[in-house]
């Protein structure tokens, strides 16, 4: 007879909440069920305010993702007018939300995922020791070239937009004042200096040398090339995840989406991913077959979400969000709504912007052995590979006190929208707007689009999904489960639940102080 | 022996945190190796497994292990209806951990807006509350009368986000048992007795009342664009964001973030005036005063400033 346990795990580093049960069948999930446990009514407190104010408001929804719910809040307000920033204008946003993303893909990749590989459960592989001197909290190489190297190239985003996070310097029309050459030219040297140290330390090559690996046989080939391959932060990374069999874990429902991102000005040298106006290609595949994206395909569906929003699914111009707190039972269990395209759960984030894209590495490792933690993680480590060059063009080609704003009509009554790329993903602002006040504020994160729950028709949202089949060794310490849902890059703070044969068996007790 | 700290996010956008990762000079693993501190838990880095989390927590909670600092991040969503299940933990209200682990520490910060006020996150819907303010009013979450074992209140360090050296600053203190004056709001004075303002290189602008009521230019942002640095107490423009710059240097009006009423209701954007003059003036400044003042320095105003050409 099989030996059905169910566990619930705290699994931090992840930026929010987020409750993780899983239910073993002899040792591998067989069902999972992740809840969003915080509701912070963002968006119901937009409703009444001024149309300009979620340019102040939405960046501090998230202290990681800030410029990109600036860039989507701003750009939600230039749809509804039919604004367009002047090229210039265009240029110093891309340049600051890349930079952001610089930031996250190196901090999520080594403080907050590769920890996870100096973690006891892997002590008895060859690597551990070498993880351990790399990765561990406040004390690892890595982790402290890290920590240095992201503050640095983020003073761009702070010479550019006054500070990060929690800047608002994006506004319909443009951004709010014009860099002179002397602080074009501090932004070149941060970028150099950030391209210098990815290229030696965490690279190992490089990037022109990284543009060759276009094949799961280049790979190979360049990890034996030289040490310095081998030995860089991503080299070792790739060898531990391959020893632990990261690439046979987490492969979710194989749906990608992208809303795109980083409008291209006409006059600039820098060229879309996919050819098209924006660097980075919108779209939905499902496998390999990519579509063009259709935003009126896009729904929340709340059959397991705590609101009370009616009983179909809603596009976002059309949503709600009317909390409906009930406690802990019954068939909704989270605070997250469940995100769907065409009635489908999708992944979002650089492995999907790749499918798009079609980056030839990313899409030989997907043909070859489908998805996995290993490969969505990887994309997101090589990302900054595909986005300094651009970041360096755009700066190269703005000049000092170039015209960056031009004074837009503002109409007081419409409906916009802005879907931009964020670092985690397809991330979209929905506004309404009567009388020059915000009627509607519906947002769909990245993490909405990963953590969700189940649908109506039962579907499991993606982590959900990618967890079934994961090995766990020792409940206590399920260290893989945080292989496979720290891949999605969550922006959430998982919490504690330990049950056993539907009894929870590990309480902590807190009584009020005597 | 080392000084403990346990660092704990409520209703929270982890900013404070990220800002914190930016400290300089010295960064966040030096300082934490010069003054000794021991981090025993931080949610966006600690590898712990869960399992020993948990143990952690109720070697806290039984008085096993002693907890020096605790750093909360984030407002205490107490909503809906005081049940605080808007923000669980471990399946119970997040509310009741922080209320213990108050309890048992020797000092308690709270790190940026929303723990000292509530901030961003709305008092209306998900009751959202600082630790010991909401908003203006004195109580908060844990009561007016709230000492931690040390004796202090809340050690409130407002800024959405907290400026990185403001918290290394009051960590240094803690640990090494200075006094740490605390001025209104129980905010520590070196750094909140002073204005945004101070500093800020539109100055002159506004000195000679040369406003702007449009982005994109480099006068002053108070009269027209709802800026609030002659108000807002704090240390931006003195200690600068990320070693560079600040928001009102590029031109992001001053939006009170280190206020207890942040964000305000009135369009932010925007100033409340009447008959062209501020509603609300420079801190401590008496308005007929002010009118005779402003009359005369925009008369004074000299050229270069009326034509923008001083550069910032």
């Amino acid at each position: 007879m099989a030996h059905v346990v169910q566990i619930g795990v705290p699994l931090n580093r992840v930026e929010g909440d987020l409750d993780l049960r899983v239910e073993l069948t002899d040792g591998v999930v067989t069902e999972a069920w992740c809840s969003g446990t915080m509701y912070r009514g963002f968006e119901r407190m937009m409703v009444g305010r001024d149309a300009l104010d979620g340019l102040v408001i939405t960046p501090r929804i998230c202290g990681m993702c800030t410029t990109a719910h600036l860039t989507a809040a701003v750009t939600a307000l230039e749809h509804l007018g039919g604004i367009t920033p002047p090229p210039d204008a265009l240029r110093l946003r891309n340049v600051a939300l890349m930079v952001e993303d610089l930031q996250n893909d190196l901090r999520h990749g080594f403080l907050m995922y590769a920890g996870d590989l100096a973690n006891p459960r892997w002590s008895a592989e060859p690597f551990y020791p070498e993880a351990q001197r790399r990765f561990a909290p406040f004390a690892g190489e890595t982790v402290i070239e890290v920590l240095r190297e992201t503050k640095h190239v983020l003073e761009v985003v702070a010479i550019l937009g006054g500070q990060w996070p929690h800047s608002s310097f994006m506004v319909p029309g443009g951004v709010v004042s014009a860099p002179g050459s002397a602080e074009l030219v501090q932004c070149r040297l941060l970028v150099h200096a950030f391209r210098q140290w990815y290229e030696q330390r965490i690279l190992g090559c490089s990037l022109e040398r990284w543009q060759d690996v276009r094949s799961a046989d280049d790979l190979d080939a360049w990890l034996d090339e030289s040490p310095h391959h081998g030995d860089g932060a991503i080299g070792f990374w790739l060898r531990c995840a391959r020893a632990i069999g990261l690439d046979r874990l987490g492969a979710g429902h194989g749906n990608y989406l992208s809303y795109g991102g980083f409008p291209v000005p006409d006059d600039s040298a820098v060229r879309g991913l996919g050819g098209g106006s924006s660097f980075i290609p919108a779209g939905f595949a499902s496998g390999d077959h990519v579509r063009a994206l259709d935003e009126a395909s896009i729904a929340e569906d709340i059959a397991s979400s705590w609101y009370d929003d009616g009983p179909e699914p809603r596009h976002p111009s059309q949503g709600k969000t009317k909390p409906y707190a009930t406690g802990h039972e019954g068939a909704r269990y989270s605070w997250a709504k469940a995100p769907r395209y065409a009635g489908l759960s999708a992944e979002t984030g650089p492995l999907a912007e790749m499918v798009m894209g079609a980056n030839p590495l990313i899409t030989d490792l997907l043909a070859a052995s489908g998805p996995s933690a290993l490969t969505r993680q990887l994309a997101r480590l090589v990302r900054p590979a595909v986005l300094l060059p651009a970041i360096e063009t755009w700066l190269a080609e703005l000049r000092g006190d170039a015209r960056c704003y031009e004074r837009p009509e503002l109409p007081v009554e419409g409906e916009g929208r802005g879907l931009v790329a964020a670092a985690r993903g397809a991330l979209g602002h929905w506004i309404r707007v009567a009388e020059g006040r915000l009627t509607a504020y519906q947002i769909i994160t990245p993490t909405g689009w990963h953590a969700g729950p189940r649908d109506a028709g039962g579907q499991r949202g993606y982590t959900e999904e990618a967890l079934i089949g994961t090995p766990v060794a020792d409940p206590d310490n399920p260290v893989e489960l945080g292989h496979v849902v720290r891949s999605f890059d969550h922006c959430m703070v998982c919490t504690v639940h330990l049950v056993r044969s539907g009894q929870r068996d590990r309480t902590i007790r807190f009584g009020l102080a005597p | 022996m080392a000084t403990t700290l346990y660092w704990a996010q409520c209703g929270s956008c982890g900013g404070d945190s990220m800002a914190w990762l930016c400290l300089e000079s010295p960064d966040v693993v030096e300082l934490l190796d010069l003054l000794d501190i021991e981090v025993l838990w931080h949610p966006s880095l600690s590898n712990q497994s869960a399992r020993d989390h948990l143990a952690l927590l109720g070697s806290i909670a039984a008085n096993e292990q002693p907890l020096d600092i605790l750093v909360v991040e984030g407002a205490v969503l107490r909503g809906p209806g005081g049940t605080g299940m808007f923000d669980t933990f471990d399946g119970r209200p997040k509310k009741d951990l922080i209320g213990e682990l108050a309890r048992r520490a020797r000092h308690v910060v709270a790190a940026g807006t929303c723990a000292s006020f509530g901030g961003a996150s709305g008092e209306a819907e998900v009751e959202a509350s600082g630790l010991q303010f909401v908003r203006e009013e004195q109580g908060g979450f844990l009561g007016p009368a709230f000492r931690s074992g040390s004796g202090r209140p809340v050690v409130n360090l407002p800024g959405c986000p907290v400026h990185p050296q403001v918290l290394a600053g009051t960590l240094a203190a803690l640990c090494q048992g200075e006094e740490l004056a605390l001025g209104p709001y129980q905010a520590p004075a070196t750094w909140y007795g002073m204005l945004v303002h101070q500093g800020c290189v539109r100055n002159e602008y506004h000195e000679y009342r040369v406003e702007d009521a449009d982005f994109g230019t480099r006068g002053c942002m108070f009269f027209h664009l709802g800026c609030r640095g002659p108000l807002a107490f704090g240390p931006c423009n003195k200690l600068l964001w990320n070693r560079r710059s600040s928001k009102t240097r590029v031109g992001v009006p001053c939006m009170g973030c280190t206020m207890p009423d942040f964000p305000r209701d009135h369009p932010l954007f925007d100033t409340p005036a009447m008959a062209d003059i501020p509603l609300e003036l420079p801190a401590g400044v008496d308005r007929a005063h002010y009118l005779a003042y402003k009359g005369m320095a925009a008369a004074a105003a000299p050229d270069r400033l009326l034509q923008r050409q001083t550069r910032l």
